[in-house]
């Protein structure tokens, strides 16, 4: 090789290899090591003061189980596995920035999966707070809402005995669909609707059992919390949360217990595959809505002594029932429409998308008309089964014989 | 001819896909939400009129010179000086879409995923790749996408039906409360996507069945046309009236879906698949940009030209906006004058002129012959 | 100037004078090996003894013809049969009874089924060579060469490297007759032709091509004839040799010819118009052009039902991805990523990293070699203890080093499952391939997480687009897209489906079984079963 093509590929060598060091050393800007981070699995806040607000995280340490166990897949649940962490600041994201001041780990929102705001806070407003969560694009629209009683912080350093934390105490719960599933999406969704009016399902501590330190316990969702455009203005127990479900297709789980006529005992009942639907009628200026709803019922228990394979039984027991989930509407009827005059369950959506040029016209005056929407409810329950057994009724003859 | 190479129609539609529908995925639907609301699904039925408009443009065009693309017959319709004028603007035209273009997807990473890294490594690193492809040339970039495209689409499919449990048709309603008016305003913006299809007048002359060019640039609209009625459709019945204050409705949708709690977060594959397709929309816009100054410059070969090109393409994806919002701003308001005028008009100017022009010499043939 | 030093210390220290090949050597007075042969024994036999001075296995065996003529028997120990050789020629020679002065016409009458004519003195030397003894008689110019070359030989077995559960047993060696006559007995029509060259200027390798004529492509054959005589080295010892000098791309990770030792596979590619290239000496031949798909078909898949065939195949291309973007994507998710991972198994995965050191990306870098030298070592050791050796390696290396705490769990399972992977590819040349593409996507995956593997990835698939194998688009029927080759790129359709050849071939005619190959219960047994 002559010296002149040696000296060219040289230079292309030098070039290369630079470029490659360039490539390597600039270095991964964005790289973060998996120990590097502290997960946040929920996020609380509460109200300081009128401009300040406390932001605490519910952080999951993983603790090296020991070196040489990891082939064993050894992961003891540890004592405090979880840590909770908090700062105050205006917004959420200056708390966020002093908070990371106090953590060696980079705070990471990927799997924040709750959110807990205090009641207080929430009787403030809410939107301005959500915002920074639709803002992050690490932080997901399906992480859930909760408002709670007592204060987020608190409920963040619970140590449930089931599950690995509070999040996912709280997300199991809700999946179970025993109250309202607000994600955050469906609460801008609902902000964003015709009427304004949102729901977020609300929280409260569950005393700790008998011998049970203070903090093994967990949360549970004992009503929901009734928004006006954001803010709070009120909350229902779970009993009324059903009715509400009811009008808003949302039921998944329910028992109703009804006392059939001239029967001693109750009748329990399961509700399967309910759905409703909401149907606008506006009458000569009246408002109206219909609620259709239907659903199957099997019967989970009977103490009463009435035959359940009787069909004029089972008939009564239908129109006791239907009767029975009326009043639940009814109350939450009661409740929601009437007193708190929010209007959760998309009715302002509903005449709009039925009676857009009506609704245009009329919209300024929801605030009237919604409390005086006159809803009627026609329900279709049928029983559909009941249960492998039934032993009352089989034992009641010969009792009746021995008598 | 500079470049050897021939691609089938298939090939050309499968590439021109992409070539439109990367980036809309992104931002428009955002900007269409806006203006049409809930009928935000009908406005790319009304946006694929320019699509259908452009491809039976370039065709005609392409019929009357079979060989030439569209930088050369600017200067055969319009004569020599101001044929290269025109040549010239329709470059610079082209460039700075294509810097927009980078511009747009290294927004769109830097923004979801890599906030830390500097915007230039990330625009460095997809232009050095669709170098690659375009120093392969034509037939090249015409097989890439062969493999890439479907794939691609179906992993979009296949996204879409994994957010069916979550979609609410109630949303679409009221059904056109407003008339037409408001598809139509939102259909604006994305004409001026589809009118991007004029790019075909530099790929007819490579077909190997010239005349299927035209059957195959329909089934291209229409199925880009699909896909963004598909996009619309599922943003506005996922978000609802949401959907315009989202930056990304698609990522957030995305990042939305959760089935048994197991398929979730899976935000980093959309990302991946969109990557692929924006590189074929690159790569494509980056392949006529070389050619057509190839052909500008009358070079025998377009090679020498591609890695200039490309660290040309990189500044201008730097200088063609200062910030996320004004671009955005921009392609809502001044790029569908911009684009259309360029893409649409000045074709069909050219068009007549050289209808013109044949019958002219045609009568001059039978005078004198 | 440095080449005049060397050339000067080669002469001291070898105390020649610039030596030259012995075929070049210049003597005034003797013959050289480019002249004919003499008509005189003596002649001949001093300018062979010369040419092959110091080479003590060439025996010239002088006799008399019929007691009469002087003639002379060359032959290489250890090449030729000897039995026949004495047999058929010295006694059939030795013992002729005749007056007569003898004619060369003697010499064609030997009971030697393959007798060729020789005049030139670099043809008994090539005919030496290559294990013919050659006669040559005083007063004649002409001599005979017999093809009575026999040397010992291995026999017939399984290839090692490419073994079926069903499927023929037999692989090619290392003699390229026994080679060719594999072929023919697969393939037993006439228009199974060839031709061949000697290539290598010490080695003189015979290379046979063959080919079937009728479906292959005229200009595929003097393409491959071109770059083949193109070919000037020292030596050919193995087909890689050739396959480096004839294919397009030599920068290019993946192969553009397979190889393989079974003439099955090779039949079954001569069959689809490609061109089978056999060396001597050794018993893998290179099959050329190729596509990308070639090398994930395995002789396997076509013996077994069409189902099975299919479902391997698909399972092979998902191991296809897995070799090559596993490590990868473990690396981005972890490092960019996070937010993908669920919860549980985030935790977990971050528990087992607790201690350790490095990062991800190094972990995985040290993994990866670590398993690349334990594989490569296996290969040296002897069969015995070869698999026990590497597996055992692996699982208490990987074991050592997460107690000591050098890597995690999770690294460990990630190596294992992509060799793993990387065993599932049939050809090792492919294997070798991808195995070698990991560890650039791994470090743009360290880089920029996902979009680096995407970049990767797509960086690879343009390569794969832009390169030919002998003018065939390397990712065949996909790209561009031919609908009916599809069917045994995705899938293996059945055997009575496939029915034209693929478009390789030069000839027009492209079927290659008749229509309604199908087939189904009898319809006419079934109707009379259900009368009885």
């Amino acid at each position: 090789m002559s010296n002149e093509s040696l000296q060219t590929i040289k230079k292309i060598l030098a070039l290369v290899f630079i470029n490659i060091m360039v490539l390597l050393l600039s270095g991964c800007w964005d790289r973060k090591e998996v120990n590097d981070l502290g997960l946040v699995t929920a996020a609380g806040i509460d109200k300081i003061s009128d401009k300040t607000i406390e932001l605490s995280v519910l952080l999951y340490i993983p603790k090296s189980a020991g070196s040489g166990q990891s082939m064993n897949g050894g992961s003891e649940v540890g004592d405090a596995q979880t840590l909770v962490r908090s700062a105050k600041g205006v917004t959420i994201a200056e708390a966020m920035s002093k908070l990371q001041e106090k953590l060696p780990r980079h705070i990471f929102w990927g799997h924040t999966e709750v959110f807990i705001f205090n009641e207080k806070l929430a009787k403030k407003g809410l939107l301005k707070h959500v915002d920074f969560i639709i803002r992050h694009p690490q932080l997901r629209e399906r992480s859930q809402l909760f408002i709670s009683k007592q204060k987020a912080k608190e409920v963040l350093s619970l140590l449930p005995p089931l599950e690995r934390d509070l999040a996912a105490v709280l997300r199991e719960l809700e999946s179970l669909k025993v109250g309202m599933e607000v994600t955050v999406k469906d609460f801008a969704l609902m902000v964003l609707s015709e009427s304004g009016d949102s729901a977020v399902p609300w929280i409260k501590m569950l005393p700790p059992e008998g011998g049970k330190k203070k903090k093994e316990t967990i949360a549970y969702i004992a009503g929901t919390a009734i928004f006006q455009k954001d803010k709070m203005v009120g909350k229902i127990d779970d009993s009324i949360t059903r009715g509400v479900l009811w009008l808003r297709n949302d039921i998944r789980l329910a028992t109703v217990t009804v006392k059939p006529k001239g029967a001693n005992g109750y009748v329990s009942l399961s509700l399967q595959n309910a759905s409703s639907k909401l149907i606008p009628k506006v009458d000569n200026g009246k408002w109206k809505v219909l609620l259709k709803a239907n659903a199957e019922a099997d019967i989970v228990q009977n103490t009463t002594q009435l035959d359940m394979t009787n069909i004029e039984v089972i008939k009564n027991l239908q129109h006791q029932l239907k009767k029975e989930v009326e009043n639940r509407v009814k109350l939450a009827l009661v409740h929601v429409q009437k007193d708190m005059k929010a209007d959760i369950f998309g009715f302002g959506d509903t005449f709009n998308r039925k009676y857009p040029d009506l609704w245009k016209r009329d919209k300024y005056r929801w605030n009237e008309i919604f409390p005086n929407i006159e809803v009627t409810i026609d329900l279709d329950i049928k029983i559909r089964r009941q249960g492998m057994n039934s032993v009352l009724s089989a034992i009641i003859p010969e009792e009746v014989k021995q008598k | 001819m500079i470049e050897k190479g021939k691609i089938s129609g298939s090939q050309m539609a499968i590439m021109m896909n992409p070539a439109i529908f990367a980036t809309v995925l992104l931002l428009v639907p955002a900007i269409t939400a806006k203006h049409a609301k809930q009928d935000m699904w009908l406005s790319p039925i009304w946006s694929s009129l320019m699509g259908f408009l452009a491809v039976f443009l370039a065709y005609k065009l392409n019929k009357i010179y079979p060989r030439n693309t569209l930088i050369e017959y600017c200067e055969l319709i319009l004569g020599k000086v101001l044929g290269k004028i025109l040549g010239a603007l329709y470059l610079f035209f082209y460039f700075h879409i294509t810097g927009i273009i980078v511009r747009e997807y290294g927004e769109f990473v830097s923004g979801t995923f890599l906030p830390h890294t500097p915007m230039l490594f990330i625009f460095g690193t997809m232009i050095l790749v669709c170098s690659f492809a375009v120093y392969g040339g034509l037939e090249v970039i015409g097989r890439c996408s062969e493999m890439i495209v479907p794939v691609v689409l179906f992993l979009y499919l296949v996204i879409f039906i994994m957010l069916l449990k979550d979609l609410d048709i109630r949303n679409m309603f009221p059904l056109m409360a407003n008339g037409l008016a408001p598809s139509i305003k939102g259909s604006i913006v994305p004409q001026s996507w589809f009118s991007e299809y004029i790019l075909i007048a530099f790929f007819l002359p490579y077909l190997t069945n010239r005349e299927k060019g035209l059957k195959w640039g329909l089934i291209s609209v229409a199925s880009v046309m699909f896909f963004i009625v598909l996009t619309n459709f599922t943003s506005l019945l996922l978000f609802g009236n949401l959907t315009s204050t989202l930056t990304y409705p698609v990522m957030i949708a995305t990042q939305y879906i959760s089935i048994a709690e197991f398929l979730e977060h899976l935000e980093a594959i959309v990302m991946a698949i969109w990557v692929a397709g924006t590189f074929i929309k690159i790569t494509v816009f980056y392949y006529a940009l070389t050619l057509g100054t190839a052909q500008w410059l009358k070079l025998s070969d377009f090679r020498p030209l591609v890695f200039p090109i490309g660290f040309l393409l990189i500044s201008f994806g730097a200088w063609s906006a200062p910030s996320l919002q004004e671009l955005s701003h921009f392609l809502s308001t001044s790029a569908p004058f911009y684009l259309l005028s360029l893409q649409i008009i000045v074709p069909f100017i050219l068009l007549i002129i050289a209808l013109i022009r044949n019958k002219f010499l045609r009568k001059k043939e039978t005078a004198t012959g | 100037m440095i080449l005049d030093w060397k050339k000067r210390m080669r002469k001291v220290l070898f105390k020649t004078s610039d030596k030259k090949l012995p075929l070049e050597q210049t003597d005034e007075k003797a013959l050289t090996a480019q002249d004919n042969l003499s008509n005189s024994l003596q002649e001949n036999i001093s300018a062979l003894k010369s040419i092959y001075s110091k080479c003590p296995d060439v025996i010239f065996r002088t006799f008399l013809i019929g007691n009469s003529q002087k003639a002379v028997l060359i032959y290489i120990e250890g090449l030729s049969n000897i039995e026949e050789m004495d047999k058929n020629v010295l006694s059939a020679l030795i013992n002729l009874e005749s007056e007569n002065w003898l004619d060369y016409s003697v010499l064609e009458n030997l009971p030697v089924s393959n007798i060729k004519q020789v005049n030139k003195i670099q043809d008994v030397i090539n005919q030496i060579s290559t294990g013919n003894p050659v006669v040559l008689i005083d007063q004649h110019s002409q001599g005979v060469t017999l093809g009575l070359a026999k040397w010992e030989k291995r026999s017939i077995e399984e290839p090692s490297a490419e073994s079926v559960v069903r499927g023929p047993r037999d692989g090619f060696t290392e003699t390229l007759s026994v080679n060719i006559s594999l072929l023919r007995r697969k393939l037993k029509s006439p228009d199974l032709k060839m031709f061949s060259m000697n290539i290598g200027r010490y080695s003189q390798t015979q290379v046979v091509v063959m080919y079937i004529d009728g479906l292959v492509d005229q200009t595929l054959l003097e393409e491959i004839n071109n770059r083949l005589s193109r070919i000037d080295v020292d030596g050919i010892l193995e087909s890689g040799y050739i396959e480096e000098f004839i294919e397009d791309y030599p920068f290019s990770p993946f192969p553009q010819v397979l190889n393989t030792e079974r003439p099955d596979v090779s039949s079954a590619n001569l069959l689809e118009g490609r061109v089978v290239i056999l060396v001597d000496g050794t018993p893998f031949t290179i099959i050329a052009p190729i596509t990308f798909y070639s090398l994930f078909q395995a002789a396997e898949d076509y013996y077994q039902r069409f189902l099975m065939g299919t479902l391997v195949r698909w399972l092979r291309y998902a191991f296809l991805l897995i070799a090559l973007l596993l490590p990868s994507t473990y690396v981005a998710i972890l490092t960019f990523h996070q937010e993908m991972v669920p919860t549980t198994l985030l935790i977990s995965v971050a528990k087992s990293r607790e201690e350790i050191p490095f990062p991800a990306l190094i972990e995985a870098l040290i993994m990866e070699v670590t398993f690349e030298a334990l594989r490569e070592a296996g290969l040296r050791l002897p069969k015995q203890i070869g698999s026990a050796v590497s597996i055992v390696g692996a699982l208490v290396i990987g074991q050592a080093a997460v107690s000591a705490g050098l890597v995690s769990a999770p690294m460990v399972m990630v190596v294992a499952i992509t060799g793993i992977a990387s065993f599932s590819i049939p050809r090792y040349n492919a294997a070798i391939a991808i195995r070698m593409l990991r560890f650039p996507i791994m470090f743009m995956a360290g880089t920029i997480g996902l979009l680096g593997i995407m970049l990767s990835l797509l960086t690879i698939i343009i390569h794969l687009s832009t390169i030919r194998s002998f003018g065939v688009p390397y990712l065949g029927p996909m790209a561009p897209m031919k609908g009916n080759e599809m069917k045994d790129v995705l899938i293996r359709a059945p055997w009575w489906s496939l029915k034209k050849r693929p478009r390789l071939t030069g000839s027009g005619n492209t079927n290659r079984q008749s229509y309604g190959q199908k087939p189904g219960p009898a319809q006419e047994d079934e109707q009379e079963m259900n009368k009885t």
